[in-house]
């Protein structure tokens, strides 16, 4: 234990308490106490949850740095680090669920102290459910279902799985070998898929940019759209996609050889500028649109 | 040693009084008047725990009408209409919008927005293969989405003036968003006046009101979050 | 209108499903509800909002589990929420997920007392002695011996294990034996304090 920090465990300190009054260590209850009065440094709680198997973690927060991370325990482990002592961090289990929130102390808290940053570890088929207003969220490893919506917080999720509905106003978000089904938008907040290995992605924001850098999978569904900025994509030879593309009134760029399209749900739009095509077998379908934004289509390095 | 039996058996209680009689359990039982005791005791809990099921009541009429209420208030319960004649596209539509904002937690104001959307998601998707009819189009789309303009600018300025100022960052944030997103509506708007036809253009008009009317329901939450 | 059609219109915001689900689980959540915290008024609160949970997540029913199971887990949240607020006993909480300590018996002198229960058990003295449970005894209590649950029900409403559910109500069972075994043996010496009294016998 460091020195100005004070880490308590919940669970085990009743525990801790009692055989502490019993022997001569009774007086380094008292000394934890004094240390967490008397230190300027910022409060560090540890909490350890027992779990079974999927078990469902909620954060409530306003605003602060959120890490989650898998581990191989049936546990979830909580670190908050509050900005103050105007805020509290309140971590309840109730049964295979953990929820964590940020509460405020008084009513004239100001928003500078109304933060707190999470470490948190999670069995690796967690469901999770983040609400950060700000600051960052940062996901790896977990492949339960996740929901996180934030307002200017950047999203940033790495080898994850399952269902993820990612929601921010301007935060952007970043998507690194995920897999599953993804589902994200925004208003103005910009996003990067990379490498991913799922096959239904849905992403849409107004004026952000969005990157799709990887394999269009077989029987993968892809549907990228903005209202203004870039969409790019970039592919590979190797890839095999039925392709759609539609700019209002910006442009499309397209370095892919597309075959025209035989398909009988296409029709050539009557209204801006568009391209449709099969490149390959046409295996993976990839919607891209844009109300004035241009679309790139570009030859993977 | 008996109390090892006993301690024994007791943790088997629970399969005991389910019905399950080990010899070795059975032996004891008939031997040991002290678990013969507990097990009576837990069968008289439990008989006179099961009688309470005849006792059950229904709530009282008042808690269904202060849900009903609640539930009204929230927008979760739409008022009954008669059944309308409306395009598959346009009721399925409708139907989606519908389900996707009894998702959204929203404030006391935001159950306009529902009916606002349902509405909308009605005029502009009308039926796709109806002959075109650029002015019938147009004003069609008049008609619905100027008074839907101003029913959600009338929102906002009511939701900012309710807003308390939690962190003013953040609320900035919302609302240079939302100036943003009302920029995108009068392009969208524009463009659906030049070609009210273009059926791309309307679905952008579409999402750019669903847009704002959730940020108008965050900024609207943030006063309520208070912890 | 059967269930699945009142769920499936309730999703859509109709208003007649929404009453209709209202009305064929409100008895048994309100039950829960009232046996757990023992107060009419409360029980109300605690039922409305309950079922403003259910409604306002509707929408994401997909029926992966049994209706009444999903609105049953939620109630049982929103009582427990209640419960842990009001007394902020976490202990009891905890004790439904962290394993055991001590051993499944029963924590006092296996002698026992010479009182036996059977007859002496009413609703009152039973309903006094399950109010003093913690709140996670109290639940799987009330879900399987009043309600009628099965472990394994218990177990998805609780988000627990079927052994966890077994051995909360072996827990909560032998709580409530000693517990109105307490409460007796308290009649037992007020009645003899009062004939002593009575009778004008010195002490």
């Amino acid at each position: 234990m460091s020195t100005g920090y004070l880490v308590l465990t919940r669970s085990k300190l009743k525990r801790q308490l009692k055989k502490q009054l019993k022997t001569a260590g009774a007086l380094a209850v008292p000394g934890l106490l004094l240390c967490s009065a008397v230190s300027a440094g910022p409060i560090r709680h540890e909490e350890h949850f027992k779990v079974a198997a999927h078990p469902i973690i909620t954060i409530h927060n306003p605003e602060g740095l959120i890490t989650v991370k898998a581990w191989t325990k049936a546990e979830v482990m909580v670190i908050s680090m509050p900005a103050s002592n105007a805020v509290e961090v309140d971590s309840e289990q109730m049964g295979n669920r953990v929820d964590v929130t940020t509460r405020a102390l008084s009513d004239s808290v100001s928003p500078s102290d109304m933060k707190a940053d999470f470490q948190i570890n999670v069995p690796e088929d967690a469901e999770l459910q983040i609400h950060n207003d700000a600051g960052s969220v940062t996901v790896s490893n977990v492949t339960g279902d996740m929901n996180v919506e934030t307002v200017a917080a950047g999203v940033d999720l790495e080898d994850t799985s399952g269902y993820l509905t990612v929601k921010t106003v301007g935060g952007s978000f970043q998507c690194l070998r995920c897999a599953g089904r993804i589902e994200v938008s925004s208003i103005t907040g910009s996003f990067k898929l990379i490498d991913l290995k799922s096959t239904r992605v849905w992403a849409q924001t107004s004026s952000g940019n969005i990157l799709f850098n990887g394999q269009f999978l077989p029987n993968g569904t892809y549907s990228l759209k903005n209202y203004s900025g870039i969409i790019e994509v970039r592919f590979s030879p190797a890839d095999s996609f039925d392709m759609s593309a539609t700019s209002l009134k910006g442009k499309v760029n397209n370095e892919a050889k597309l075959t025209p399209s035989t398909h009988e749900h296409h029709f050539m739009p009557r209204w801006g500028n568009a391209l449709f095509g099969t490149f390959n077998q046409g295996r993976a379908k990839v919607e891209l649109t844009s109300f004035d934004g241009t679309i790139n289509i570009l030859k993977r390095d | 040693m008996a109390t090892d039996r006993c301690k024994d058996f007791l943790g088997r209680l629970d399969s005991w009084i389910a019905g399950e009689r080990p010899a070795e359990a059975k032996a004891h039982f008939r031997d040991c008047a002290s678990c013969q005791a507990v097990v009576e005791d837990l069968n008289a809990i439990q008989i006179e725990a099961r009688s309470w099921r005849q006792l059950e009541s229904e709530a009282p009429e008042r808690v269904w009408t202060a849900l009903r209420a609640q539930l009204e208030q929230e927008g979760l319960i739409r008022a009954e209409q008669p059944e309308r004649e409306a395009a598959p596209v346009a009721s399925s539509l409708a139907d989606w919008l519908s389900a996707v904002f009894a998702r959204i937690p929203r404030p006391a104001l935001a159950g306009a927005y529902l009916s606002i959307l349902v509405a909308l998601g009605f005029a502009l998707s009308g039926p796709v293969n109806q002959p075109s009819n650029e002015a019938k189009w147009l004003e069609g789309t008049r008609v619905v989405s100027s008074p839907i303009s101003a029913q959600l600018d009338n929102f906002e300025q009511n939701t900012s003036l309710a807003n308390r100022d939690r962190n003013p960052a953040i609320t900035a944030s919302l609302h240079q968003n939302l100036a943003i997103v009302d920029n995108y509506i009068s392009l969208c708007e524009k463009s659906v006046q030049e070609e009210p036809e273009n059926e791309v253009a309307r679905d952008y008009l579409y999402s750019a009101y669903k847009q704002k009317a959730d940020l108008l329901a965050q900024i609207g939450e943030r006063g309520e979050n208070v912890q | 209108m059967p269930e699945a059609e009142a769920i499936r219109l309730a999703q859509q915001g109709n208003a007649p499903a929404f009453e209709r689900l209202y009305r064929l689980h409100n008895r048994r959540v309100y039950s829960l509800c009232l046996r757990m915290v023992s107060n009419t008024a409360e029980a109300e609160d605690l039922t409305q909002e309950a079922f403003l949970q259910l409604f306002r997540k509707i929408a994401t029913f997909r029926g992966e589990s049994a209706f009444s199971t999903w609105l049953h887990r939620l109630a049982v949240n929103v009582v427990l929420m209640r419960l842990r607020k009001k007394s902020g006993t976490e202990a009891s909480l905890d004790e439904m997920t962290e394993p055991d300590e001590e051993s499944g018996g029963p924590r006092r002198d296996f002698g026992g007392p010479d009182l036996r229960l059977s007859g002496s058990i009413d609703r009152v003295n039973l309903q006094r002695a399950v109010e003093q449970l913690p709140p996670g005894y109290k639940s799987v209590f009330v879900l399987h011996d009043v309600q009628g649950y099965e472990h394994n029900e218990i177990a998805k409403i609780m988000e627990c294990s079927i052994g966890n559910s077994k051995s909360q109500l072996h827990k909560a069972r032998m709580r409530l034996r000693e517990l109105l075994h307490e409460a007796l043996r308290d009649k037992a010496r007020e009645d003899r304090k009062a004939a002593s009294e009575g009778s004008g016998g010195e002490d």
